[in-house]
């Protein structure tokens, strides 16, 4: 039974990294290799609030927000002047640069050793969150509130704005739009979004490193919502739920660990390009790529 | 100057290019677009822009609506006693301050509903910001009803009660025909509080039909909504139906303005634009 909570945990985060990267992706066109970084700033936020600072679990999760969002703002304030292209170099480079830090930067991060015995944070601080029963409640109360607060963002008058800029910024500029604000908007949402994710992993797992926010992670969140698909919600739901049952399918089919791990990279891989041949929108999404 | 929208004074605008030699050598050309352009818009009227292609006409169009920096010259938007230079102000403020556009290509919101198409053409942008989109707020609801009401009033002022728009209204625009794509594009002109509105060959590519309606749309923009229209148009007929002035615009240059017929009679217009008149024009080329 463990192991299926457990299943349920990271199909929670993956859920909420992929709804939260939806909103840069398939509604606002903003194609960001960073998201993994903003993965790990909420995680090890969360590492100091909990391990250092003794928060308890809501000011956790608003600290690992909030300081998210500013790295997102700086980040957009540079990186939005860009457009196509050099705005996805511009988010892999950030990635990179955060990666880096978190990797070398040993007397704050610890490195490559990672920080171990994270704590479990306090509900109001007097309920410990702890065991997997617990970690299954908290996932999926905050992976509902994600899919809540996007399905209410998708369904708003600032959701068209992103679908109008998606489709056509010159138009939506003569309309009298900021598109300017509506990216940077939609890009602090999103990373702040991310970070919830992040302190569930952090204080779920108690411990993390470096290697858990590199640039595969990256991809790995991007892969789950194209193959899911974009544009919706129900669409990067479907792919999150993919790209965590995919690994646990191939266990039970029998194949041993070390091919596994090479077959599921490349399932992965066949699914996007026979999806992006096929079906470009994804498996459930509404905005193909391909147009 | 009470009587004038918008002022172009001396509006000069180059692009340059690069030229690679058979002997490798790569070499700047400039080349000229827009030559000290001088124009006066008047307010409540239908201006036409006539040209060759490549006359600089949509290269004008996006100067007045900021999408290019000028070189040289002065652009002054007076739309009722307050002077507002152009060069000053973000593309995106100009749709705020009055000046809409429709575009030579549709520019429509193919994944967004007709309805929605409608929705984000109002060009006050209350309730689209983030922070307010996943609270209750009844302020946004309350405005959101109102611009559905306006677009549904919008509709039916132009199309008529049984209308293809209200019954498609929640299709995704991208499932319109062309021709009428470009009929809600005029209607989502209508959603914003213009008064000097830029139309880039509304008829270009639509049935002769649809390019009456179209006359008729932009007829109601000038005497229900007191708005003024600058238009670009190679549909002689449909200039002479609808204009009230007319300039001619070559290699950059305005080379005659006036009222239509006399801009459209002129010799050098005929030369280098229209080609030489077989027969004497009169009152039924109009409806050719």
């Amino acid at each position: 039974m463990n192991y299926v909570f457990h299943i349920l945990i990271m199909i929670n985060i993956y859920i909420i990294l992929s709804v939260s990267t939806n909103l840069l992706v398939g509604m606002a066109n903003l194609l960001s290799l960073g998201q993994a970084a903003f993965y790990g700033i909420g995680a090890y936020v969360t590492a100091y609030a909990l391990i250092g600072l003794g928060l308890p679990l809501l000011p956790t999760l608003l600290l690992a927000m909030g300081v998210t969002a500013i790295f997102s703002f700086l980040l957009a304030y540079i990186s939005l002047k860009l457009e196509g292209d050099y705005f996805i170099l511009a988010t892999l480079g950030f990635q990179i640069i955060i990666f880096t830090i978190l990797y070398n930067w040993i007397d704050v991060t610890r490195g490559p050793y990672g920080i171990p015995g994270i704590p479990s944070p306090k509900l109001f601080g007097l309920v410990k969150i702890e065991g997997i029963t617990g970690y299954i409640i908290l996932s999926t109360i905050l992976s509902a509130i994600t899919i809540f607060v996007f399905y209410k963002i998708i369904n708003s008058p600032f959701g068209r704005a992103l679908k109008g800029m998606r489709d056509d910024e010159i138009a939506m500029i003569s309309l009298g739009k900021n598109i300017t604000v509506l990216k940077v908007e939609a890009f602090v949402l999103s990373s702040a979004f991310v970070a919830i994710a992040g302190f569930i992993y952090a204080s779920y797992i108690s411990y993390i490193d470096p290697t858990s926010f590199n640039l595969d992670e990256a991809i790995f969140i991007l892969t789950a919502i194209l193959i899911g698909g974009t544009g919706n919600i129900k669409g990067p739901v479907i792919g999150a739920v993919f790209v965590v049952l995919l690994p646990e399918i191939l266990r039970f089919v029998g194949m041993p660990d070390n091919l596994a791990a090479n077959m599921r990279m490349i399932i992965y891989g066949l699914t996007l390009i026979i999806l992006m041949r096929y079906r470009p929108q994804g498996i459930a999404g509404e905005y193909k790529f391909s147009k | 100057m009470n009587n004038t929208i918008l002022h172009i004074n001396s509006v000069s605008k180059s692009f340059s290019h690069s030229i690679k030699k058979l002997n490798g050598d790569v070499s700047k050309e400039e080349y000229c677009v827009l030559d000290k352009i001088d124009l006066q818009v008047q307010k409540g009227k239908i201006t036409a822009i006539i040209g060759s292609n490549g006359a600089g006409k949509t290269t004008l169009f996006n100067i007045v609506s900021g999408l290019l920096n000028t070189d040289k010259g002065e652009l002054f938007y007076t739309p009722n006693g307050k002077k507002y230079n152009l060069r000053k102000i973000s593309p995106y403020k100009l749709a705020r301050i009055g000046i809409g556009r429709m575009f030579q290509d549709n520019h429509i919101f193919p994944k967004l509903t007709v309805m929605e198409n409608m929705l984000i053409a109002d060009t006050d942008p209350y309730g689209e910001n983030a922070f307010t989109s996943f609270f209750y707020h009844r302020k946004k609801r309350k405005i959101e009803k109102e611009r559905k009401l306006r677009a549904e009033q919008i509709f039916e002022m132009l199309f008529g009660k049984a209308n293809p728009f209200c019954e498609k209204q929640e299709d995704y625009a991208e499932t319109l025909s062309y021709g009428q794509q470009r009929l809600l594009g005029l209607a989502r002109l209508f959603m914003g509080n213009y008064k000097l509105v830029l139309l880039d060959e509304p008829t270009a590519g639509v049935n002769p039909v649809l390019v009456k309606k179209i006359a008729e749309i932009i007829r109601k923009m000038v005497d229900k909504r007191q708005m003024t229209i600058l238009l670009i148009e190679h549909n002689m007929p449909f200039v002479e139906s609808l204009a009230d002035l007319c300039v001619f615009i070559n290699t950059g240059k305005i080379e005659t303005a006036g009222s239509v017929v006399e801009v459209l009679d002129n010799p050098h217009v005929r030369e280098n634009y229209l080609g030489k008149r077989t027969t004497k024009r009169n009152s039924t080329d109009a409806q050719a």
